[in-house]
C-alpha cells in the first residue's frame, strides 16, 4: 500500500490519478450544489433597483473597457509593424476558455481549486489559468469533466516574472500563504521598488507573456543577506473569483 | 437474513462524509475555521467498522481512501493506507470498543486520529514538501468533540434501519 504513495512521487501514476479523479469529481459538484442553489435563488429573488444599479455600473465598465481595447487594437497593429520591421515573429492571439470554479480543495497546506471543464473541452495539463485581474495558476490534472488548478500562491508553484517598469526578471514563488508571493534570489542591487507591477515574462514557455501577476508590497534588504526579500501581493482574486480563463496555446497557421 | 441489507445506508453515509470532507466554507468565513475541519470519513468508517466489522473490508476501505486521494489531490495511496490501517485497528479491538462508554471512545478516537494526522503530515512533507502545520491538531480536536454526536446519530440510523 505504501508502494503507491512512493510511486506517486515519480509521476508514473498520473493516468491512474486522472481516472480516480474522474470517478471522484462528482462529489465536488455535490458539495458545491448548496452554493449553486443559493446563487440561483439570489438571482431569481433580486430586487429590480439593485439589478438596474448593477446594470448601470456594468455598462459604464464596458464603456471604459471598449475605450481601452480601441487603443489596444491600434497599439497592437503598431507593435506588429515594428516587430515586422525588426524581423521578429509577431505575437499570436491566445484562445481562451471560460471555466467556473466548482470546488476548493479544503486542505490548509496547499491551494488548489476544481474547475468544471476537463478533457471534454480539450484542456491539457500545464495550461495557464487567469482570472479577471491577473494570473491565477495552472492546470495540474485533467479528469474527463473537471480539472484541478494549482494556484500561484501554493508553495509548490513558481512563475517567471519581469518588472513591468524596466524588465528586471525574476521568479515569483508561492509561499503557502493566501495573499503573498516572494521573489526568489533577488540581488540587493536589483531595481525593484515598492508598488512595481510584475507581469509574466514568458520565459520557460509555460505562461504567455505580459499578464499581470502581482504588485510588490515590500522590499526588505537585510545587511547580512546577499538577497533582497521581495514580497508580492497577487493581482488575481484568488479566494473570490468564480470564473476563470484557461489559456490555449495559439495554433500556428502556415502563411 | 439478507447479508446485503442496508448496504446502501453505509454507502450513503460514506458519500455524505466525502461530501462534507470537501465542502467549501462560505466566502468571507475566517481562515482559522478551515483548520477545524473534522476528518469525517475516518469518523464514519470508524463507526461502521466498530459496529459491523464483517461488513467493512480492508480492500473496500483502501479503495475509499483512493477516492479521497483523488478528491484532495494527495499522493495516491496515502488515504488508502490510513483508512485501511484505521479499519484494521478497529477490527482488532471492536469487542472492547463497543463496551466502552462514549467518552472512552472519544479518547480512542483522539489517539487514532492524532496518529493518522501525524502520518499524513509526515507523508505530505516527504512527498510534496508541505510544511508541518498546527492545523492538524485542530482536526484532531474537532473530530474528537464531534464523535459523540456522530455515534448517537449513526446508532439511531442503524437501529431504525436494522442493518446487521
Amino acid at each position: 500500500m505504501l508502494l503507491l504513495a512512493i510511486e506517486s512521487s515519480t509521476g508514473l501514476v498520473q493516468p491512474v490519478r486522472e481516472q480516480v479523479e474522474g470517478v471522484a469529481s462528482p462529489v465536488y459538484f455535490l458539495a458545491e450544489s448548496p452554493y449553486l442553489l443559493a446563487g440561483q435563488a439570489r438571482s431569481v429573488f433580486s430586487i429590480q433597483s439593485q439589478l438596474r444599479e448593477r446594470n448601470l455600473t456594468l455598462q459604464r465598465h464596458i464603456l471604459e473597457l471598449t475605450h481601452i481595447s480601441q487603443q489596444f487594437v491600434a497599439l497592437k497593429a503598431e507593435n506588429d509593424r515594428l516587430r515586422q520591421l525588426l524581423g521578429s515573429q509577431g505575437r499570436l492571439p491566445y484562445e481562451v476558455l471560460i471555466a467556473e470554479v466548482v470546488g476548493i480543495v479544503p486542505n490548509t497546506g496547499s491551494f488548489q481549486v476544481i474547475v468544471d471543464k476537463g478533457a471534454d473541452a480539450g484542456i491539457q495539463t500545464g495550461q495557464p489559468v487567469l482570472d479577471a485581474s491577473g494570473l491565477f495558476g495552472q492546470v495540474i490534472t485533467v479528469a474527463p469533466f473537471s480539472s484541478r488548478v494549482l494556484l500561484l500562491t501554493d508553495h509548490n508553484h513558481a512563475v517567471p516574472v519581469q518588472v513591468n517598469r524596466n524588465g528586471v526578471r525574476s521568479i515569483a514563488g508561492g509561499t503557502g500563504l493566501r495573499d503573498r508571493l516572494e521573489l526568489e534570489n533577488v540581488p540587493v542591487s536589483a531595481d525593484i521598488l515598492e508598488g512595481d507591477l510584475l507581469e509574466t515574462s514568458g520565459l520557460g514557455g509555460r505562461f504567455p507573456t505580459g499578464y499581470p501577476v502581482g504588485v510588490v508590497v515590500s522590499v526588505l534588504v537585510e545587511p547580512t543577506s546577499a538577497y533582497a526579500q521581495v514580497v508580492v501581493k497577487p493581482s488575481a482574486e484568488l479566494d473570490r473569483s468564480r470564473h476563470v480563463l484557461v489559456i490555449f496555446e495559439p495554433q500556428v497557421v502556415a502563411p | 437474513m439478507n447479508p446485503f441489507t442496508g448496504g446502501w445506508v453505509i454507502l450513503m453515509t460514506l458519500l455524505m462524509a466525502m461530501t462534507l470532507a470537501v465542502f467549501r466554507l462560505p466566502d468571507g468565513s475566517p481562515e482559522w475555521l478551515g483548520w477545524f475541519r473534522p476528518s469525517w470519513v475516518l469518523l464514519i468508517l470508524f463507526f461502521w467498522a466498530m459496529e459491523l466489522p464483517h461488513r467493512i473490508g480492508l480492500i473496500a476501505a483502501w479503495f475509499m481512501g483512493l477516492l479521497m486521494d483523488g478528491l484532495q489531490g494527495e499522493p495516491l495511496g496515502l488515504n488508502g493506507f490510513l483508512l485501511a490501517s484505521f479499519t484494521y485497528v478497529t477490527w482488532r479491538f471492536f469487542e472492547r470498543l463497543r463496551m466502552y462508554s462514549v467518552l472512552q471512545q472519544c479518547g480512542v478516537v483522539l489517539v487514532l486520529i492524532l496518529l493518522a494526522q501525524l502520518v499524513r503530515a509526515g507523508t505530505l512533507y516527504l512527498a510534496s514538501n508541505q510544511p508541518f502545520g498546527f492545523a492538524m491538531f485542530g482536526t484532531v480536536l474537532s473530530s474528537t468533540l464531534l464523535w459523540p454526536f456522530i455515534y448517537l446519530l449513526l446508532m439511531r440510523i442503524r437501529t431504525s434501519v436494522r442493518i446487521e
